[in-house]
């Protein structure tokens, strides 16, 4: 399986494909594969990760060929549409991370025609994720609940205890609970659509 | 144990499974993380871990300990090498002892470097082998590899992944029980003293080496042919391994005869003499220079082969820049074959560009800020450096004129100066970059008595690679802590006639210390002391008074990426707000303000 994990430099996108990989390989998986941003993009620039759960020999995923999308931030969602299958699932959230140049004036942000774009090219699922974590008080689970949202609707093909096992092994043990409620509350958004 | 590392991390693992004595670098994108993966694994302490002050002082670190036996792994980006290149040219004429190998990342694209050079040359230029991973699991294999070809040769070994290896993971069954190397220690030797007889006898011995290293390189399983028919493609490093996927991909696995050649330098002369015996028609797909392909043009000269067509970089055939991925890689194979293929290009949209910035609450923006108000009007040139605070070329800031590499801010600002001598000339450096290669710039400024302002950015870290300590914070990847380098000192015991450190959020103390610097006659250094905020906690987040009145004055001036503009009014996003305060300063109605707890 390929999977695109898309967002914002610091939103934690590194961090989310090493949680897949690991999970994949728990699951029984022989070898998993992720491809990473790092370096200037981080400094609040797009930033893509990775992730191929079957054997290949390289890490990046062709254009127009991942199973599944996750982003966290709706333009970034669009921005990789076009390595999705063409009947690829994309699962974005809606909340906005303004660049400069759009409070500048220089560049425009339209998220009707950014939604209508990825809704076009892709089978969407939109996800407002910041409200989903609020109640649990930190933004920076947003990526825990959409890996819970694709879990709960039955996209990774991965079992819930690798998947928890694998979150585990990824975060500081300060982390670990609330990042499993984040993925629990994940999987019951996926539940109630 | 099967983990799942990055290339980078692999790299590391390979050196500790190989028993390495030592370790040091400087932080450079795409190498960071082997160093840094080092000293996380390293529990007991048993590896001496350092992060030097350059490259040139990591490598020579590594030399001394070479020479007394050990096992040594020096880490660095492209252009570390550059910088790095003297010690490595002499230390091919004295040779090692305990193995060493150099890991020398690339970075085609360029995704975060000032060039695409290919450090393969390097090998070339300083006769040692060069090992070029096409994945993370070829990179650990390789690294262990890499300290027995050191040993056996007694030359360095340069092990060069690309951002694509470095920054990409795979599935890793790691050495669990990984041993120290164990060695004598230092044993005086006239070896170890270059001087023209011993370079000229050297020279020779390095040269028949070649051949040698030669001969290993056409044995080894890092480089393999598959005969399939009278066409080939060539590659290395990681496009060997986006190569397979796309013979897959275009079912032609069967029908294509295949060289893969990550064990790169000197060539393997016989493997290439092999491989255009067997094939007429050869593309040659590699990232960076033609490396392989001008190997092989090589040998067909070489071996009088006169009916074979090579086609790549050097006939134009291939981009000569940038990176290859997946689906141009298919399309020169496709078009190479004469073979249909689907393209997979997608609709466009367009879409808010998002550029690199500096963080919300970063201290460099008010440092530029405070710079440019000072010196509004007044004929300036702003000569930046490397580091996060070249991303203040970015506008509404707009104060980077120059950059050039590291350290060389304060350099080219004297040259400026210099013929331009009613330009105000600034130069600012960042406090890692000025100890990596910023002092001798200050006191050339010093002897020279050039009349420059030298703007130090100290926020106490090395941002932009990640957060790495240095020799102003004192603290060591040997997690100790040793005596501080007081920047002001330095400035001071060079002999730098003004020098100051101010607070950059204290807007006006900042100008009014900057216009002080402009109009000192000689060499002036201010120092902005402010953390960065990856290094410190954030203060009381501000927000903006629903009477805003939209002149968007601060959006305009300092372009901060927490802010945004919602019904022609100002907002501040909490999530990223860091509480800096600099949009409440400049602020013409005074409607931001800290935010009280209930507003948050």
């Amino acid at each position: 399986m390929d999977i695109l994990v898309s967002g914002v430099g610091g939103q934690g996108t590194i961090l989310t494909s090493k949680i897949l990989a690991k999970a994949a390989v728990l699951n029984g998986s022989s070898c998993a594969r992720t491809g990473e941003t790092i370096g200037m993009s981080q400094r609040g620039g797009c930033v893509v990760s990775h992730v191929r759960t079957e054997n290949t020999f390289s890490p990046y995923i062709p254009m127009r060929s991942a199973d599944l999308l996750l982003s966290f931030e709706l333009c970034e969602g669009a921005r990789n549409i076009a390595q999705l299958k063409k009947d690829g699932i994309a699962i974005v959230n809606t909340a906005q991370i303004n660049p400069v140049s759009v409070s500048l004036g220089v560049s425009e942000y339209s998220s009707e025609k950014i939604k209508k774009y990825i809704s076009d090219n892709s089978k969407a699922y939109f996800i407002d994720a910041n409200a989903v974590v609020e109640k649990s008080g930190t933004v920076k689970a947003v990526n825990i609940v959409l890996i819970g949202f694709a879990f709960g609707l039955g996209l990774l093909k991965i079992s819930k205890e690798a998947i928890v096992d694998s979150i585990k092994q990824n975060v500081s043990s300060k982390f670990y609970e609330l990042d499993v409620r984040a993925f629990e509350a994940g999987i019951a958004c996926a539940q109630n659509i | 144990m099967k983990e799942i590392l990055l290339g980078n991390a692999a790299i590391a693992l390979g050196a500790i499974s190989a028993g390495v004595n030592l370790v040091s670098g400087y932080p450079g994108t795409p190498s960071t993380e082997v160093l840094q993966t080092v000293a996380k694994y390293n529990t007991d302490g048993n590896i001496y871990v350092e992060w030097s002050t350059n490259e040139k002082a990591a490598l020579e670190v590594a030399a001394g300990a070479s020479y007394s036996g050990a096992r040594t792994m020096i880490t660095m980006k492209q252009v570390g090498l550059n910088v790095a290149s003297d010690p490595l040219m002499c230390l091919t004429y004295v040779g090692v002892k305990g193995g060493m190998v150099v890991v020398v990342a690339d970075d085609p694209g360029p995704i975060s470097s000032q060039t695409e050079q290919d450090t393969r040359h390097f090998g070339e230029y300083a006769n040692i082998p060069v090992l070029d991973p096409s994945s993370p699991e070829e990179a650990y294999q390789m690294t262990k590899y890499a300290f027995e070809l050191s040993e056996q040769l007694k030359l360095p070994v340069i092990m060069r992944p690309t951002t694509k290896v470095s920054h990409a993971s795979g599935t890793i069954d790691i050495d669990e029980n990984p041993q120290l190397h164990k060695f004598d220690g230092f044993v005086k030797s006239p070896d170890f003293v270059i001087f023209p007889p011993l370079s000229y006898r050297r020279h020779i011995e390095i040269e028949k080496q070649q051949a040698e290293i030669s001969e290993i390189f056409d044995n080894i399983s890092f480089n393999s042919i598959t005969v399939k028919s009278e066409t080939g493609i060539a590659a290395g490093g990681i496009t060997a391994a986006i190569v397979k996927d796309v013979l897959k991909e275009l079912n032609v696995e069967e029908k294509v005869s295949f060289l893969k050649v990550c064990a790169v330098f000197p060539e393997p002369r016989a493997t290439y003499k092999k491989f255009i015996e067997q094939t007429k028609n050869i593309l040659v797909l590699e990232e960076l220079d033609p490396v392989i392909e001008t190997g092989l043009i090589k040998a067909l000269a070489d071996n009088k082969i006169t009916d074979v067509t090579i086609t790549g970089k050097i006939d134009g055939r291939i981009n000569p820049a940038g990176e290859l991925r997946f689906d141009t890689v298919k399309k020169y194979i496709a078009e190479f074959l004469g073979i249909s293929y689907e393209d997979n290009s997608a609709p466009a949209v367009e879409l808010p560009a998002r550029y690199p910035v500096l963080c919300a609450g970063c201290p460099h923006r008010a440092s530029f800020y405070g710079v440019k108000k000072a010196m509004k009007g007044k004929k300036s040139a702003f000569c930046g450096d490397i580091g996060c605070y070249t991303l203040g070329n970015a506008k509404p800031l707009d104060m980077v004129d120059t950059c050039l590499c590291m350290g060389a801010g304060i350099t080219v600002a004297q040259g400026i100066k210099r013929m331009n001598p009613d330009t105000n000339a600034f130069a600012f450096i960042g406090d890692s970059t000025f100890f990596a290669s910023g002092m001798t710039g200050l006191a050339n400024a010093v002897y020279n008595n050039t009349n420059i302002n030298i703007i130090v950015l100290d926020n106490s870290t090395t941002a932009m690679t990640g957060h790495q300590p240095h020799p102003g914070t004192g603290k060591t990847m040997m997690k100790t802590q040793s005596r501080e380098i007081d920047i002001s000192s330095v400035a001071k015991a060079l002999n730098a006639g003004f020098v100051e450190t101010v607070n950059p959020y204290d807007l006006e103390k900042s100008m009014e210390t900057v216009k002080n610097a402009a109009n000192f006659e000689g060499v002036s250094v201010i120092i902005f002391k402010a953390p960065c905020i990856a290094v410190s906690k954030p203060s009381s987040l501000y927000n903006v008074d629903n009477s805003c009145v939209g002149c968007m004055h601060c959006i305009n001036e300092i372009g901060c990426p927490a802010m945004y503009v919602e019904n022609n009014k100002v907002h501040i996003n909490d999530t990223l707000c860091f509480g800096c305060g600099l949009c409440g300063k400049i602020c013409p109605t005074n409607k931001i303000n800290v935010a009280s707890k209930e507003e948050k």
